[in-house]
């Protein structure tokens, strides 16, 4: 199947502030893919350019169309969810539910009031009576009822407790991802999506550092806590990260085979959080 | 064009003033005319007995007096509406939301305008003409007892009269909406544009471009441009005197016979063609163009989310 987003050389300044250098990605359909950076990184900007809403130099290519110009088309194929609270507060949900029937060629009306009756929201509340977290129920829900091929979050479920960030991602993995359909979330809490993600791309001042798919990560690093002695002989393989931990010394590194590390103490396959953590120090100045 | 009646709707959800408003001006005045509607007037007294070969209008006049309060709020409410469409949704993050839906800035930026410029005060000369009919209902209801000129009131009712009343309010609404059309959408600009305060971004610029004329040049052409746009409007759409009465005298085909009280309300008192003539209706309209494109574009690429 076609390539979903073909991200090339995307730039974007604001001012003087090089918001985005020269990122390029491709995402395949039917991935969950976490976009991973810190505050101000420039994953909402590369969003904003995917989805047409902000300028920008280089190219991209959503679902073979160029999304500033096509934003109209665009829209009736991609979902995206921007953070919590951007419906409007006086916007009840029902007539949240005729406005998206009414405008969204591919809004299956009966989906989302299925999903709404899992909830405790009240078809005549106003949005802004309802509290962040159903707020976000409410905006899931609407956007599950339509049939679209890429669904776009930034942040989804910043603010939300821990019960409604969880029923958050079980419902988008029940009820919406399948092999057709591609997820890009941006998300600064590592560790909520770690389960869920088929690929990573970390993005670090405004530059891909990581680009790999959730499957390679096993072959291609490795985490090394050294057994005493042997930090001068695993300092040798050239590890990318070396941190100390209660007098432990942990090396993560890259491209470097099993079994050349295997004797040199306790080795796993590092978390995206770990990994996420080293990989932003590295960068930094 | 499935989708408009919905974006339509969705302006009114917004804005519920818009027509909550026209509803509780018709409730009151029809409260009052049921409760303060009888006419304490003797008409026994012979000076109020008309013997002129014509009636007065007064059907006319009595549905144009129906129609002020709710043009007068109309036009506040389509001015603050217009202010504020494009402005609301930048203040409350909203565009996010419908910007993720597909349709596009100009039909967003269209619909507004078309609320604004044209529904609203056309909302307004339905329930205004809806109300002049519950209204001259009610006043008949409250006052069969009362003879004019030994008739009953009901007499006074003429429904051609009021349909004319009507296709003339109807006119005169279609050449405001032309003539207006480039403030309705210089209001649009300064929504989409102004960061914060629009209603003062709305103002300011204005007054200070009659101030800044009157200093530099002495002059004020801006100011007689501004103010005196309504008189204009009536005068290039209607055939008018200098004092603002008919102009029976301008018109080439004036009917042998006919006379001026009953040419007042008529058809032939409107004068559409002096009207698209006007050079400055068209370099408005041109203006509008001109601000609304630039309306669209900034609503498109600007990015301050």
């Amino acid at each position: 199947m076609a390539t979903i987003i073909e991200a090339s050389n995307l730039s974007k300044r604001y001012g003087s502030f090089l918001a985005l250098d020269q990122v390029s990605f491709s995402l395949q359909p039917g991935r969950i893919v976490g976009l991973i950076g810190r505050n101000g990184a420039g994953k909402t900007t590369v969003l904003k350019a995917i989805l047409g809403l902000t300028p920008y130099q280089g190219s991209v290519q959503v679902l073979g169309m160029e999304p500033a110009n096509h934003r109209n088309a665009l829209m009736s194929q991609v979902c995206f969810i921007a953070d919590t609270a951007v419906l409007p507060r006086w916007l009840t949900v029902a007539h949240a539910i005729d406005y998206v029937a009414g405008v969204h060629p591919r809004f299956d009306r009966k989906r989302a009031e299925q999903v709404l009756a899992t909830t405790s929201i009240r078809r005549g509340s106003r949005v802004g009576e309802l509290s962040k977290g159903m707020i976000t129920q409410l905006h899931l829900a609407l956007i599950l009822a339509i049939d679209a091929r890429l669904l776009v979050l930034d942040e989804p479920t910043l603010g939300l407790d821990l019960v409604y960030r969880r029923q958050f991602y079980d419902a988008l993995l029940n009820d919406y991802f399948d092999n057709e359909r591609t997820i890009l979330l941006t998300t600064h809490q590592v560790e909520e999506v770690e389960n869920l993600l088929t690929d990573v791309l970390f993005i670090d001042r405004g530059r891909v550092v990581l680009d790999a798919a959730i499957d390679d990560l096993a072959g291609r690093f490795q985490q090394l806590t050294v057994a005493p002695g042997n930090i001068e002989a695993a300092r040798a393989l050239t590890p990318f990260h070396v941190r100390e931990l209660f007098g432990r010394t942990i090396m993560l590194f890259e491209n470097q085979p099993a079994e050349s590390l295997a004797g040199l103490g306790e080795l796993r396959t590092p978390t995206i959080a770990d990994l996420f953590v080293a990989k932003m120090q590295v960068a930094a100045p | 064009m499935k989708a408009l009646p919905i974006q339509i709707q969705r302006e009114f959800w917004e804005h519920r003033g818009l027509w909550i408003v026209p509803l509780a001006i018709a409730g009151v005045l029809l409260l009052a005319v049921a409760v303060f509607g009888h006419i304490q007037f003797d008409f026994s007294n012979a000076a109020t007995h008309y013997d002129g070969p014509v009636p007065p209008p007064l059907v006319e006049m009595v549905v144009l007096g129906w129609s002020v309060p709710f043009f007068l709020a109309a036009a506040i409410q389509a001015t603050a509406y217009l202010v504020d469409c494009l402005y609301g949704e930048r203040r409350d993050r909203s565009i996010l939301f419908w910007r993720s839906m597909p349709v596009t800035d100009t039909r967003s930026v269209l619909v507004k305008l078309l609320v604004g410029l044209a529904l609203v005060p056309l909302g307004a000369a339905v329930i205004a003409a809806l109300t002049s009919l519950l209204g001259s209902a009610l006043l008949v209801l409250r006052n069969h007892d009362v003879l004019i000129n030994g008739r009953g009131v009901v007499a006074l009712w003429n429904t051609l009269s009021w349909l004319r009343m009507q296709a003339i309010i109807f006119y005169g609404l279609v050449a405001a909406m032309l003539w207006y059309a480039p403030f309705a959408a210089y209001l649009m600009l300064v929504s989409v544009w102004a960061r914060r305060s629009p209603y003062v971004w709305a103002s300011v610029p204005p007054v200070l471009l009659i101030i800044l004329e009157h200093m530099i040049f002495g002059t004020n052409y801006l100011g007689r441009l501004f103010a005196g746009g309504f008189n204009e409007l009536l005068h290039l759409a209607f055939r008018l005197d200098e004092h603002g009465d008919f102009a029976a005298g301008t018109m080439a085909n004036t009917p042998v016979g006919s006379d001026v009280e009953n040419l007042r309300f008529s058809m032939q008192m409107l004068s559409p063609l002096n009207l698209l003539a006007s050079v400055r209706l068209w370099c408005g309209l041109l203006a509008a163009g001109a601000l609304l494109a630039l309306t669209i574009r900034l609503r498109r690429y600007r990015d301050d989310s």
